[in-house]
């Protein structure tokens, strides 16, 4: 299938059942791949899971689901490589963990431990990796589209095979961030991809209330870029289509705009009230209708390449490692309260040398 | 068959419930004011502050706005200036600065660009502070950069008491003001304030603690732990008086000289990181208005100087053993 910009309805592989709507022997992946893919929906859907208990059971201050978005985000990470930049946002760690965060170090994040590469430094919503080329995500909304820009730009001037992706919500299409990072990218050509999951709401505000376009994707027209309009919770159109951007901007041709639309089946954030404005039966109708998870499953069933069995099997394997990786990350200590001086500046300030002492001297050590 | 219901002259409120409450008593009375910020609503803000006001007054002054704190706060300017008195709420403070160049270039600079023709009588409500599990975007206290810019005025109630009638001020009043609400405390406490309008002037302090040995003074949700500090010094025979400044910008400096020339020390608290903070500028004026009365060092409590952490958050926040380590500091002086 030829992947073009600016359809009009959003471009898939899979029907809601499942079965094949285009040729998917042309994505070239094979029958492991496919295996891989289903289990990495399985396992973030797992880990997504075990992560609200965390908040439930006052372990963990704050949780950003990404049910319902499993397929939008491991089928945007997986076409990229490792010298590639990946900026999330505060609902990305599920491509996160396919770039290379591993599940105990997302866990550690949660309860604030060591193991967290960010070293409980920041509210848990994603940290960064500098060896996988991942910043931590910012709270703010919209920070890092003109950063991704920044770094796009740098790797076009050095000459770095690598490339970006930025991910961001509906409701950051709203900030100026995102229109002066369109037009950067654009103007310098930039090899990024900036992959807006349209889940639908930001917070309680739905699309219609945010922006007066039908689609996200013809944004792009008016910045001189390509706009492309895929079903984020088919997995395979998805992969497809951030793996035809990232070969663009690999071949020098320039940036591209993703609207992935999706559906978030928690509320915005563990301190959220969804009931307050999510009309009655529409969740009900994407959990069993519109599912990711269970529409690859379909594909798979439709392939002969699934049966209960493996399912099973499948599913005592996922918890036994979310359970270990639960494990590691409480093994880990918390950090020391002296530290939270630390990683201010490069060096300790004459300032900060003598808050050190303060500080010392109030917790008596 | 009717029930006689005799009027009660006053609610038992938390804070959240008195800043609602100011908001709908100032928009009853004056149809110049409505309100516009992220999630406000259906969903009543986050912090359900606004709940139930789009239902009393519509979505023409309870505006519900894209994610763009440049346009709320871009878009009250405008307002303000045509003659509406806008409420813009922004969903925590430290969301503020995407809309920060529209507050300090233009909603502070309107008057005296235009020399006085055109001005903001605005108000930008945010929730600040730390003590939540916020983390480093949810906890700031950034009063300092709006207090270091002329032509704003800066409120942080500690009660709700104060909360609703400063609010009430702060709508009527003709230049912009950042409300600074110490969502901490938004649900700590519970007064009795009054139904109806009231006012509590901008730029009045107030005794929150009546002492003799030294002077605390603060602002926000630090007043409490100004109050928990001076109890347990009470049983040492240290007698410490609570100043609550509830407006930072301008602040009150004939209450701060009348305390300073009672003890003749000052411990000064804030949340925020002390280098360049709010503090600095009360020791200044202090130091050059009031030293003759001074016997001991003026000594500074805030946070660290580091971004806000999340996990370590109880090694940053200012404590009871923290205020009271600076008030023997300059009472032993
Ligand atoms: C600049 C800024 N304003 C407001 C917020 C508060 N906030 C956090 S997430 C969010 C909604 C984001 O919606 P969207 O971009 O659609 O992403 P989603 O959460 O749906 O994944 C808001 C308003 C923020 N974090 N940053």
């Amino acid at each position: 299938m030829q992947i073009k910009p600016f359809t009009d309805t959003p471009i898939k592989y899979l029907e809601y059942d499942g079965r094949p709507s285009a040729d998917v022997k042309e994505l070239g992946l094979s029958t492991d791949d496919y295996l891989r893919m289903y289990r990495e929906l399985v396992f973030a859907r797992a880990v997504d899971d075990r992560c609200y208990i965390l908040v439930r059971q006052g372990r963990s201050g704050f949780f950003a689901q990404i049910a319902g978005q499993e397929a939008s985000q491991i089928g945007s990470a997986l076409p990229l490589r490792a010298q590639d930049w990946m900026y999330g946002d505060h609902r990305s760690q599920g491509s996160l963990m396919i770039k290379g965060l591993k599940a105990s170090e997302w866990f550690a994040h949660q309860l604030g431990r060591m193991l967290d590469p960010s070293q409980g430094r920041l509210m848990p919503h994603g940290p960064g990796r500098r060896d996988l080329n991942m910043p931590p995500p910012s709270s703010t909304v919209g920070n890092q589209i003109t950063e991704a820009v920044g770094t796009a730009m740098a790797q076009h001037i050095k000459k770095s095979d690598g490339i970006t992706i930025c991910y961001f919500g509906d409701g950051a299409t709203s900030e100026g961030d995102f229109h002066v990072g369109m037009n950067f990218a654009a103007v310098y050509n930039s090899p990024v991809i900036l992959f807006c999951q349209n889940n639908q709401y930001a917070i309680s505000v739905k699309l219609e209330e945010q922006t007066h376009t039908k689609t996200i994707a013809e944004k792009a027209k008016a910045y001189g870029m390509e706009g492309f309009l895929v079903d984020g919770n088919d997995l395979l159109a998805v992969y497809a289509v951030t793996k035809h951007c990232a070969d663009k901007a690999r071949a020098g041709r320039g940036p591209s705009l993703i609207e992935s639309y999706t559906y978030r089946y928690g509320p915005h954030s563990s301190a959220d009230d969804d009931t307050r404005y999510r009309p009655k039966g529409e969740l009900e109708m994407w959990r069993t209708q519109r599912d990711p998870i269970m529409r690859f499953r379909n594909f798979l069933a439709s392939q002969k390449l699934w049966d209960e069995k493996k399912e099973e099997a499948l599913l005592v394997d996922v918890k036994a490692e979310v359970a270990k990786a639960l494990a590691e990350a409480e093994a880990s200590p918390v950090p020391e309260m002296m530290t939270v001086l630390d990683h201010t500046y490069a060096a300790y300030t004459p300032q900060l040398e003598w808050e050190r002492k303060e500080l010392a001297a109030e917790l008596g050590v | 068959m009717a029930t006689v219901e005799v009027e009660k002259k006053t609610t038992l409120s938390t804070m959240v419930q008195a800043v609602r409450s100011a908001m709908i008593d100032e928009m009853t009375l004056d149809p110049n004011v409505v309100t516009l910020g992220e999630d406000i609503g259906p969903r009543g803000g986050v912090f359900l502050v606004t709940e139930g006001l789009i239902d009393k007054f519509g979505k023409d002054r309870v505006i519900d706005t894209p994610l763009a704190e440049l346009g709320i706060i871009g878009a009250a300017v405008g307002m303000a200036m045509f003659g509406l008195r806008p409420v813009a709420e922004i969903q925590f403070i430290d969301f503020l600065f995407p809309g920060f160049d529209m507050l300090v270039s233009e909603a502070a600079k309107m008057r005296y660009r235009s020399a006085g023709q055109f001005y903001c009588p605005m108000v930008v409500r945010s929730p600040y502070g730390g003590g939540v599990r916020g983390g480093g975007y949810h906890s700031q206290s950034p009063e300092a950069y709006f207090v270091a810019t002329p032509g704003l005025k800066v409120v942080a109630p500690s009660n709700p008491y104060d909360a609703k009638g400063l609010l009430i001020s702060s709508i009527r009043d003709d230049d912009p003001v950042v409300f600074m609400e110490p969502k901490k405390i938004y649900r700590f406490q519970k007064q009795e304030i009054p139904n109806g309008a009231y006012e509590v002037p901008l730029g009045k302090a107030a005794i929150a603690r009546e002492g003799k040995h030294v002077s605390l003074i603060t602002f926000g949700a630090m007043v409490q732990l100004a109050l928990d500090a001076a109890e347990k010094l009470k049983p040492q025979g240290v007698d410490v008086e609570v100043l609550d400044l509830r407006t930072l910008q301008p602040y009150d400096c004939d209450a701060i000289m009348t305390t300073v020339a009672k003890t003749g020390h000052v411990v000064l608290l804030q949340e925020a990181p002390r280098i360049g903070g709010f503090m600095g500028e009360i020791a200044a004026y202090i130091a050059e208005t009031g030293i003759e009365y001074l016997e001991g060092p003026i000594v500074r409590v805030g946070g660290w100087d580091t971004p806000f952490p999340y996990a370590l958050e109880k090694a940053y926040m200012p404590n009871v053993e923290r205020v009271t380590r600076a008030i023997k500091k300059t009472l032993n002086f």
